[in-house]
Parts: C-alpha cells; sequence; structure tokens
C-alpha cells in the first residue's frame, strides 16, 4: 500500500506542531523520518495510527482518501505500530500476547503460526515464557511478529533500536528488508543517522513541524545534519574564553544508571572557570551527568571529587555537595526545583542557610521584593512560584542562587524562555556571578551552546562520544556526534 | 486576625444563648425508669431478656414508663461512657436506672456518686454487700445455679458415653459457680439416680474468653464444641450468651451421632434447632424489676442485694419465677419426669448439691461431711470442684 | 470570601440533604432527629461538658494529624499510636511505689507522648526505611497495636481473677484528672487540648519547622536541592503526629474511662482524619468542625433513646459530611484549574 500524506497541519492550542507536511512512503520501500526531538515526527504518526485527529490536509491510501477517525480504524487498514516501549501484557505468556488483538483462531493455529514465522525470522521465543521475563528485543520480536500475523501492511516503528543490544539488532534490520521486498510500506522513525542510512530507501527529514528535506538513498549525512538542526550558524561574537584554575569536579570510571542507556564515562575534569556546554539528543546521558555532579544521582561504580573531596556514594552526596556550593538549577523548574503553594518570599526563608527556628517572615518578604527588583521578575512576594511564568521561574531560581557558588550545574537554562529572557539570564551568568564559578549546562539547542561554552560533550547513547574545546570544532562535527556517527 | 476574633465572638455568643435554657420536665404522676443493655435489645439472649422484663413492668405497674438503649459497650459506641448515658436518661426525667452487664460495674458505680439523688441497679456484682459503696446502689442476680443444676441432670440422664462438655465464657466467679452448679446437677443424675461409677462421668470445661465469640480475640465457640464431641462427648452444656453448642450438635444428630445440646440464658434459645435441645436454663426478670421498681415508688428503697431463685410451684410463671427452666424436644419423657422429680428435690430441700462432703479442684476441702453451703460461699466459689476438668483461673 | 460563603453553602445544604434522606428511608422523624441530636449535644451545661470530652482527643488527633498531612503522609497509623499512648500512660500509672499523684499523672503524660511517638516513628521507618508506604505500614501497625492491648488487657494486666473486655482494673480515684463541679470534661484535657491547638499553629505557620514540612509535601525532589532531607522530616512530622495521638490515648485513660479498654481509641483517630480532611488541612476550622463531630457523636445517642433510631446514623451524617466536604474541595480544584 502506498501512504500518501498530503499537506497535513496540527495545532495544539497556539502550537504549530505541523505545517503543511506533505511526503510518500511507497508500497515495498522503507522510508525513514529523521528530525530533533519535537520536530512533529511522532505527532505525524499519531495521525496516521488515529490517536490524534489532524487539523488539517489528507491521507491518502492508495490514491484514495481515507478518514482515520480511532486506532481502531488504522488497524482495519492494516496501519501497524511498533512502539519504543513495547505495548504488551507483561503477565501473559509469549503465546498470549502473540494472540491478542487478532481474528480469532484457535490456540494450536496460534502456536503454530508463531513457531512458523520466529523461524523464518531467526526469533528464537519460548511460547510459554511470561514476557515479564523477557529483554525489550524480544518483546519487540513478539509484537513485530504479530503485527505481521496481523496482516499489517503499513509498519511504523518509532526508535526501534532503543533499548535492544546489538545482537537483537542484527536480527531485526534484516527482518524489516524482508519485509519491505514482501510488499510491505515501512515507516521508520528515528534520529539515529547511521541507521536510517543502512535501512532505509527514502528519507524525510522534519524540523519545527516541517519538512526540510527528501532524499534518496545513498544518503548525504551533512545535508541531512544541516536539514535537522538548520544551516550552520553565522559566526556571532563570540564570548572571550574564561581563564581556568583548580579543578572543580573530577570524574572516574563512573558507571551510573538513569535515561535510557545509564552512563558510561572513563575520566572527565571541569575546572574553575570553565563554562562546559552538554550536548545530545534528548535522554542521551546528559541529565545523569548533571545530576551525577550534584550528588542526586548516586553511581553505581567508580568515584567522583568536588573541589578535592571525595562524593560519597550515599543520600547524603548531595547535601555535601550543597555544602561545597554546587547548584543545580534542573530543566523541570517546578517538578523538581519549585514547590507549588508556596510563596516566594518562603522559598526565600527556605533557601536561607541560617537556622532559625521562626520563619522571619519580614526579613525574607524584603529579600523577595529585592529580588524581583533585581531580577525583574513579574510577580509578588506572596505570589506562589507555581503562579509564575517559565521564565520568571527562572528569574526566581537564579535569584535564590547563592552567588558564591563554585559550580553552576543548569539543565536547559533557556528552557521555556524567549530570546531576551535567554539572554539575560546568560548575561547574569557570566557577568553578574563570579568569573572564577564553573558553569557546566546541557540544551537541546546546538547554537546555544556553540555560542555560550568554552568546551563541549556530546552525549550519545549514555557514552560521551565527543570532548573538545569549541574552537577546536564546529557544527557539522557537533551535530554528527549527536546522531551517532563517529567521525 | 481581626475576622478570626469575631467569628470566635460570635460562637460565642451562640453557644452561650443555647446553653441558657437548661430544664427537664419531669411529671409527677409517671415513674420513669433507664434500662442500659450490653447488647442489641433484640438478641434473642441476655439483653432481650431484659428489654422484655422492662415491657412487662410497664404494662404491670401503672404510671412506669421505660427508657432504655442498648449496645452499651465501647466497641458500639466508642467515646461514649457509662456515666454519660445515666446523665442522658436522668435527664429524660429517669429516676431508676438498671444496668444489665458485670461490665458496667465501674461506669454505674461512679454514676451513682455523679446522682444521690437517682436510684440504681445493677445486675450482677455485689457493691451492696460492701459498706462503704454507694446508698442508691443495689444489686440483683437471679439463682441460676439451680437452671444450671437442672441442665447438667439433664445431661448426664441423656448422656451414654458420660462425656460432657461445658462450654465456658470467661473466667470469673459468676461463671466458676454457675459451672460447678452444672457439674453438681450432673453428677447427682449419674451416681445417685442412674447409680453409676461417679469415675466414669467426665465433666470438661473449656473457657472462650467472652460472653461470645470476637474473632481474633476469643477462642472459636463452634470449634471448641466441635472439638468437645470429637473427644466423645455426647451432650454440650453452653454457658455462653449465643447458640453455637446447639447448632453443632444439630448438624451431628444430622450427620448421624446420638447429640444433644443445652443452650444458655433465654427462654426462646431452643427454636434455633429444636432437635438436638434438650432443655434450656432462663432468666426471667420480671420478679426482680417489680420488686424495685415499687421499692422506688413506694419510698421503701434499700440498699439490697438481691439473688433471687425459682419459684419451686411454677418454674416457668413470668410473674414469680426469676429462674426458668424450658424442657426442648430431644429430653426423652423419662428423663423429663426425672427432672420434674429433681427439681421438686431441690425445691422442697431433700436435694442440696452444694453440701458437704465436697472438694475443690485442687482437692482442698471445700465443705465438711454434713456442711452445707452458705449463699455466700457459693457466691465466692474461689475455684471449681474436685471431679471438673478445666482451668480454674 | 464571597467563594467561601457559597463552597459552606453547598457543603451544609449537602449535608442536611443527605441526612435527611437517610432518615427518611430509615423511616424516622427528620425535623425530630436533628432537633434532638442539637438537644442532646449543646442544650445543657453537662451535655455540652460531655461534647468537651470527645471534643479534646479529636483536636489532639487532629493537631497530629495536621503536622503528617503537611508533609504529604497519610498517617492512616493514628490509631495505634493512640493505643499506644494509652498504653505507655497505663503502664507508669500501674507502676508500684510512686505517691504523688500529679507526679505519676505527669509521668504517665510523657509516657502516653513516648508510646504515641515511638509507634509513628516505627511507620516512618518502615517507610523510609522500607520502603512501605505509611498507609499500609501503618494499617499494619494498628493490627499490632490492637493485638498488644488485648493480650495485655486479657494477660498481665488483668483484673484479679478476672479477664474481659470491659479492661483493666479502675484506676483508683486520686488519679482521674478532675473536672469541674457538674462538668464531665477535666481541667487538664482542656487545657492541653487549646495548647496543642496553640503549638500547632505556631509551629506549622510560623516556624521554619512548618515551611520546610510544607516544602516537602509539596515536593519532596525539590526539598533535596534546599538542604532539606525528605526522610527525616518524614520521621520528625510522624513522631510529631504519634505523640498528639498518644496524648489523645492519655486522656481517654485518665479522663474518660479511667482504664485500659480494648476499644480506648474509641475510632477517633480515623475521624480526625475525615475531619483533617474536610477542614480542607487547615487549622482554623478545626476546633469548630471538632466541636461539630463531637456533639454529633454525643448528640446522636438521643436518637435511640428518643425515637428508637439507631445511632450509627450519626456515622451516616459523619459520612454525609466528609463526602460533601470533598466534593466542594473537588469543586474548588476544578474551579482552579478552569
Amino acid at each position: 500500500m502506498d501512504v500518501e500524506f498530503q499537506h497535513i497541519s496540527k495545532r495544539f492550542g497556539s502550537v504549530q506542531a505541523l505545517s503543511d507536511v506533505s511526503l510518500t512512503a511507497k508500497q515495498g520501500t522503507i522510508h525513514g523520518l529523521i528530525g530533533e526531538n519535537g520536530a512533529g515526527k511522532s505527532t505525524l504518526m499519531k495521525i496516521l495510527t488515529g490517536y490524534q485527529a489532524k487539523s488539517g490536509g489528507d491521507i491518502l491510501i492508495n490514491g484514495e482518501k481515507i478518514a482515520l477517525k480511532t486506532p481502531d480504524d488504522a488497524a482495519q487498514i492494516g496501519i501497524g505500530m511498533l512502539y519504543q516501549e513495547p505495548m504488551d501484557f507483561p503477565h501473559l505468556t509469549v503465546l498470549e500476547n502473540f494472540s491478542l488483538g487478532c481474528p480469532v483462531l484457535s490456540r494450536e493455529r496460534f502456536a503454530a503460526s508463531l513457531k512458523h514465522l520466529a523461524f523464518a525470522f531467526g526469533f528464537q521465543l519460548a511460547p510459554k515464557r511470561r514476557v515479564e521475563l523477557l529483554t525489550v528485543g524480544e518483546r519487540q520480536q513478539i509484537e513485530l511478529l504479530r503485527l505481521i500475523h496481523c496482516e499489517t501492511s503499513v509498519l511504523i516503528l518509532d526508535e526501534p533500536t532503543t533499548g535492544i543490544s546489538p545482537a537483537q539488532k542484527a536480527l531485526l534490520f534484516p527482518a524489516l528488508k524482508k519485509l519491505a521486498t514482501e510488499g510491505m510500506t515501512i515507516l521508520l522513525v528515528s534520529h539515529k543517522l547511521e541507521e536510517v542510512a543502512s535501512l532505509c530507501d527514502e528519507v524525510t527529514v522534519l524540523r519545527h513541524g516541517n519538512v526540510t528535506h527528501h532524499t534518496y538513498a545513498p544518503f548525504r549525512f551533512p545535508e541531512l545534519l544541516e536539514a535537522m538542526f538548520g544551516a550552520v550558524p553565522e559566526q556571532k561574537e563570540k564570548p572571550v574564553a574564561r581563564a581556568t584554575g583548580n579543578a572543580v569536579l573530577t570524574m572516574n570510571n563512573i558507571q551510573a544508571g538513569g535515561e535510557r542507556q545509564g552512563l558510561e564515562l572513563k575520566n572527565f575534569s571541569a575546572k574553575s572557570g570553565e563554562i562546559i556546554g552538554l550536548a545530545g539528543l534528548d535522554g542521551a546521558g546528559q541529565a545523569t551527568f548533571l545530576r551525577l555532579a550534584a550528588g542526586l544521582t548516586i553511581p553505581e561504580q567508580g568515584d567522583m571529587q568536588l573541589f578535592s573531596t571525595k562524593l560519597p556514594t550515599s543520600k547524603k552526596a548531595s547535601r555535601i555537595a550543597g555544602k561545597l556550593q554546587t547548584v543545580f538549577l534542573p530543566a523541570d523548574r517546578l517538578e523538581e526545583a519549585l514547590f507549588t503553594d508556596i510563596s516566594l518570599s518562603e522559598h526565600f526563608s527556605l533557601r536561607d542557610p541560617k537556622s532559625s527556628f521562626w520563619q522571619k517572615t519580614e526579613t525574607n518578604r524584603q529579600r523577595a521584593a529585592e529580588a524581583i527588583k533585581t531580577f525583574s521578575i513579574k510577580g509578588q512576594y506572596d505570589d506562589t512560584a507555581d503562579n509564575l511564568s517559565g521564565g520568571n521561574q527562572q528569574r526566581l531560581l537564579l535569584a535564590l542562587l547563592d552567588p558564591q557558588s563554585k559550580l553552576i550545574l543548569l539543565e536547559n537554562p533557556t528552557r521555556g524562555l524567549d530570546i531576551r529572557s535567554g539572554q539575560w539570564v546568560w548575561e547574569y551568568l557570566t557577568q553578574t556571578l563570579s568569573p572564577e564559578a564553573c558553569i557546566i549546562f546541557s540544551s537541546p539547542e546546538l547554537d546555544e551552546i556553540l555560542h555560550y561554552s568554552d568546551r563541549i560533550l556530546v552525549f550519545y547513547d549514555g557514552d560521551i562520544v565527543l570532548n573538545s574545546l569549541t574552537a577546536e570544532t564546529d557544527h557539522g562535527s557537533v551535530a554528527a556526534a549527536m546522531t551517532g556517527m563517529r567521525s | 486576625m481581626h475576622k478570626f476574633f469575631t467569628g470566635l465572638a460570635v460562637v460565642v455568643a451562640a453557644v452561650a444563648f443555647v446553653l441558657s435554657p437548661v430544664q427537664s420536665h419531669a411529671s409527677t404522676d409517671t415513674f420513669t425508669f433507664g434500662l442500659l443493655m450490653v447488647g442489641p435489645s433484640n438478641d434473642h439472649g441476655w439483653s432481650q431478656a431484659h428489654f422484655e422484663a422492662g415491657k412487662e413492668i410497664e404494662k404491670n405497674i401503672p404510671g412506669s414508663k421505660m427508657i432504655y438503649i442498648d449496645k452499651v459497650n465501647p466497641a458500639d459506641r466508642p467515646g461514649v461512657t457509662v456515666p454519660f448515658l445515666v446523665d442522658d436518661l436522668v435527664g429524660k426525667g429517669a429516676t431508676l436506672i438498671i444496668a444489665n452487664s458485670d461490665d458496667m460495674k465501674d461506669g454505674i458505680r461512679e454514676a451513682a456518686m455523679l446522682h444521690p439523688d437517682i436510684k440504681f441497679l445493677h445486675i450482677s456484682g455485689d457493691d451492696a454487700k460492701k459498706q462503704d459503696s454507694p446508698s442508691n446502689l443495689a444489686n440483683l442476680m437471679g439463682k441460676m445455679e439451680y437452671g444450671q443444676m437442672m441442665a447438667g441432670f439433664a445431661a448426664a440422664m441423656t448422656s451414654k458415653t458420660g462425656k460432657i462438655g461445658y462450654l465456658g465464657p470467661l473466667i470469673n466467679d459468676e461463671t466458676k459457680r454457675l459451672a460447678a452448679s452444672c457439674f453438681l446437677g450432673a453428677r447427682y443424675a449419674w451416681t445417685e439416680v442412674l447409680k453409676k461409677d461417679p469415675a466414669k462421668l467426665s465433666f470438661k470445661v473449656s473457657w472462650i474468653g467472652f460472653w461470645f465469640n470476637i474473632p481474633g480475640v476469643t477462642s472459636d465457640p463452634t470449634q471448641v464444641v466441635k472439638n468437645f464431641f470429637d473427644a466423645g462427648a455426647d451432650v454440650v452444656i453452653s454457658g455462653i450468651d449465643t447458640t453455637e453448642a446447639l447448632i453443632v450438635a444439630n448438624q451431628r444428630k444430622k450427620e448421624g451421632s446420638d447429640v444433644a445440646a443445652i443452650p444458655y440464658d433465654f427462654l426462646g434459645a431452643c427454636e434455633t434447632a429444636p432437635d438436638a435441645c434438650l432443655g434450656v436454663p432462663y432468666f426471667n426478670w420480671v420478679p426482680g424489676y417489680t420488686h424495685f421498681i415499687s421499692a422506688a415508688i413506694d419510698n421503701k428503697w434499700n440498699k439490697e442485694w438481691l439473688w433471687l431463685g425459682p419459684d419451686w410451684k411454677d418454674m416457668n410463671n413470668m410473674m414469680s419465677s426469676s429462674i426458668g427452666f424450658q424442657n426442648g424436644k430431644a429430653l426423652s419423657a423419662d428423663n423429663a419426669k426425672a427432672l420434674a422429680a429433681f427439681s421438686t428435690g431441690l425445691g422442697d430441700g431433700t436435694v442440696d448439691l452444694f453440701s458437704g462432703p465436697l472438694n475443690y479442684q485442687d482437692k482442698t476441702v471445700f465443705l465438711k461431711a454434713g456442711e452445707k453451703a452458705t449463699d455466700e460461699q457459693i457466691w465466692n466459689l474461689p475455684q471449681l470442684l474436685e471431679g471438673m476438668k478445666g482451668a480454674s483461673k | 470570601m464571597k467563594q467561601l460563603i457559597q463552597d459552606i453553602f453547598v457543603a451544609v445544604s449537602l449535608v442536611f440533604g443527605f441526612t435527611s434522606l437517610v432518615l427518611l428511608i430509615a423511616d424516622a422523624p427528620v425535623l425530630d432527629a436533628f432537633k434532638n441530636i442539637w438537644l442532646g449535644s449543646f442544650a445543657s451545661t453537662m451535655k455540652f461538658s460531655q461534647v468537651l470530652t470527645v471534643w479534646v482527643p479529636l483536636v489532639l488527633c487532629s493537631c497530629g494529624l495536621l503536622f503528617t498531612f503537611r508533609a504529604n503522609l497519610w498517617n492512616i497509623g493514628i490509631e495505634g499510636q493512640i493505643i499506644m499512648g494509652a498504653i505507655g500512660g497505663m503502664a507508669v500509672l500501674r507502676m508500684p511505689g510512686l505517691e504523688n499523684p500529679a507526679l505519676i499523672l505527669s509521668l504517665s503524660f510523657v509516657a502516653a507522648i513516648l508510646g504515641g511517638g515511638a509507634w509513628g516513628l516505627l511507620a516512618g521507618l518502615l517507610k523510609t526505611r522500607g520502603g512501605v508506604h505509611e498507609i499500609f505500614g501503618g494499617l499494619g501497625l494498628n493490627f499490632v497495636a490492637q493485638g498488644f492491648i488485648l493480650w495485655l488487657i486479657f494477660g498481665p494486666w488483668k483484673r484479679p481473677g478476672i479477664a474481659s473486655m470491659s479492661g483493666t482494673e479502675l484506676l483508683p480515684l486520686k488519679l482521674w484528672l478532675s473536672s469541674p463541679p457538674g462538668w464531665r470534661v477535666a481541667y487538664a484535657g482542656l487545657a492541653i487540648a487549646i495548647t496543642a491547638l496553640i503549638l500547632t499553629w505556631l509551629f506549622l505557620y510560623k516556624s521554619k519547622l512548618g515551611l520546610k514540612l510544607k516544602a516537602i509535601g509539596k515536593n519532596p525532589r525539590a526539598a533535596v536541592l534546599y538542604d532539606i532531607s525528605p526522610e527525616g522530616y518524614y520521621l520528625l512530622s510522624i513522631i510529631i503526629g504519634g505523640a498528639f495521638a498518644g496524648m489523645a490515648g492519655f486522656m481517654q485513660i485518665t479522663a474518660v474511662y479511667h482504664r485500659l479498654i480494648p476499644a480506648i481509641s474509641s475510632g477517633y483517630g480515623y475521624l480526625a482524619l475525615l475531619l483533617v480532611m474536610l477542614a480542607g488541612y487547615r487549622i482554623v476550622p478545626i476546633p469548630f468542625l471538632a466541636l461539630f463531630f463531637a456533639g454529633l457523636n454525643v448528640g446522636s445517642i438521643q436518637l435511640p433513646i428518643v425515637l428508637q433510631v439507631d445511632s450509627t446514623l450519626s456515622g451516616v451524617i459523619q459520612g454525609c459530611c466528609v463526602l460533601s466536604a470533598l466534593f466542594v474541595l473537588g469543586m474548588r480544584q476544578r474551579r482552579k484549574q478552569s
């Protein structure tokens, strides 16, 4: 079946998630759909599977317009999706999961089909085993066989290689190619360029909800990267690299859990005065790195030193980090850094390092009022934090931050901020705070990283794949490293 | 803050306003008595017997009126204590309060001290016998010992194995003397009427821990009764308020075993399973209530301790007999005749079971040969008797 | 303010609506029932003082719960904490050798606080060390406490010769908390309850401890960034909660029952949970709502006496109150969101 998207658009409130997206996935081919996080890939696929309604445009199957109002409509037509997290029933067996959601057949028939299909694709699956005991890769295999068995003719794969082993990947790829040659239409959603290159016949690139590129194999990576991340920006006037001093943070042979792949890292060291940018796609390990440094995540292995003090591997780590004047500003401010229903002045009371019995309401109101003035926060001292806008929340966090801090860890510091607020934040960090402070920040915006950091670390699947001075690298290399291409 | 104080002032004013018109109006021509019942007024047992006696009094004594409250125990009415309820009943015009449970002993004593003008009648207990107890507190109890002797007698006459089980509640003076009476009745039937070897009579007492089953707290009476039958007993006498013994006996009888049971303390108890019921000893509170209420009306109240027995002329006369025994269907005609003769003997004094020689369970002497026990001695029986199996404390 | 009055109006109409419906179904005269509950709880000094004996433990438990709710803990274990407080208090009262009643009672008060606090600590440790949710840990500990008190009453602390559900031997008169003449509520109880309210207000609204508890309750993850250890403050709040519950247990043995009985908690812990929810977890409504619930508890005894209606209807009324309150709270929440 040919699947054709014509001028699809989708709005969420004031946000334009997709605008005028057109592309055609032809029968018997594997069509790659690539782009950064938030480019609109998932939204497009949700429209095809009937989970979301489109705001405009048409979907044509074999040249005929179709209405996809519910997921069931899509399934009826033969559209099936293999999700990142397998959508299965962990307490049921392999055979039971395989038998679900298909026309009713006898148990023996299902068992026979499962055996036959598994053999054909080289998957080793014990039918009576409970699914919760299996690896993500094996669960994906069951799901794939089930979709094939249910006569799926359009198969959508969402980041199919996250969480599976290389061996499983080596089984999956030929299976997909085989399915395509047998006449299936396959849509592969990914941000891993190498995988896309080795599998796909055609690729469409989305950026900010628009189609920015469409091309056929063989692919030219620089072309794809530019389409994904935008044109290489002109060199703006770059802040002067700062003077560096003693080691602030060192990490050796760290292994830690968290995010999809955890984090593994040989050795790393940051000096005072340095500004280090952490690049990588969502979930590649930057978040874990920042939390390790803040003592919030305890490494499974390895040791860390903050200002030559070894961090203990216990819950005390975050307190000790705090005592050593390390601060952490998470991206999700209301989730992790601020308190709902608690006023601005009360935040100052909580932050006050001096222990006292009373809350000292007056003092803290004054502090809050001063901060509101200095940091141009739009709000009153008795407003609660959740009533502030994202930008003002970030200003509040910066106001709460001890200006004497020596290691400042920021996760996406300009998230949700307009350009002027973003610039203001950076001005505050680099101009107002002591130039001896070490700043480590992560950001999904490559431009921000290239512009503000003295050094760049690139994370990919839980590893640091690039560690370079900003002056010694460029937009292209960082983008390539982010998508897993080792130069 | 200002608003808070304004609110507070309003509330204080409202409370003061409501508190001002305090009055309770008791008219002079009616006599109101209050009844506190430990269980529900329709429990087919102890509390219902009291409730029905109160209703009977309302009919028999003109101008008398009962107000009552049931389920007076901390589990059913958390936070509500006996003195509080007495306050309530007094507020409603009651001038005599009847408390029907041993459990209310402390509360009723406290209430008697708080309300010296009100008369109190505590069922069971012996405060009235003590010098320093309040003068407005009297005690009433029925001589259930006679009922239990007859129960024991009927059991031993019926038993073929000579093994009798006694399902006891908790251990206190009252329950010890009731179990002992039952044993004496059984032994009399076994040795004096049937002329059998006393060594072949087994009388075993198992205490469950309370007057009825409380899962997790008491032993399960159903299980205890089953154990009796499994160990060879063929009659089980119940000393608890509920009818588990009778129900289990009925099941066993249906399964073909020749067994029977005797329930306790409510006239209608046999109706649960008439085929397995030898009879039931029961309390009738009408005579006792009549005595005290009349005394209160006629200003002849005394701090009395009354222990009323059966009317031997007619044990089942509701107006005169405080203790009754209702024969059951499972009691054979011959045994019924023997039981009637036994009760006549008890009535005319030719049969006196609390007479020597009689030893305690630990073989020390209770009564020497020819000695007869006083009411005091029976009331305060310190332990079970020789020949009985089971715990004395 | 207008909104608040409207909410209260809605809640009150719901309560009376529901209750009237239930009374109609039970075939009871509706107006008479309300009138009798009122007369039976507030219409005389004596009645009002009886209501206050219920009010005191309810207020104490509610104060304790405010601390745990502030930290977003569901201290279901409060029932067990009342029981253990009562046991701790009773252990001192039974101690031989002490003569001065004031001294014995003071020691007993302290022991009750320790007993309740320790039981709270245990629930807290189960949560912070064992990862057992406080609701399940608390329920489990309630059962343990209930078993323990039964064992004491039927075992080592039974009356001479008698083991009975009616509890341990009555305390000597000198160990009863004294009441004003003609009243039924102990001076000490009122003083303790009012002090508890004031202390709770100071701690929760004015001290830094209260603010920290609130912060942890709102966002334990963020608290770590402010150098506030959620574990430590969870423990602290549940210990304080347990200590207040222990005081309630002390009042029950020294001012109400004058002995230890199996149902010593009178279910006030659970009732206080409902009460605090009804109060929207704020302190100002607590004394008034506690008075209302206590009045309902005491006044509803009139239903069986006067109308021969089962007094468990008061439980239905309380349930209606809580449902109505939750309804109004939910309404408020939805209004806020939209």
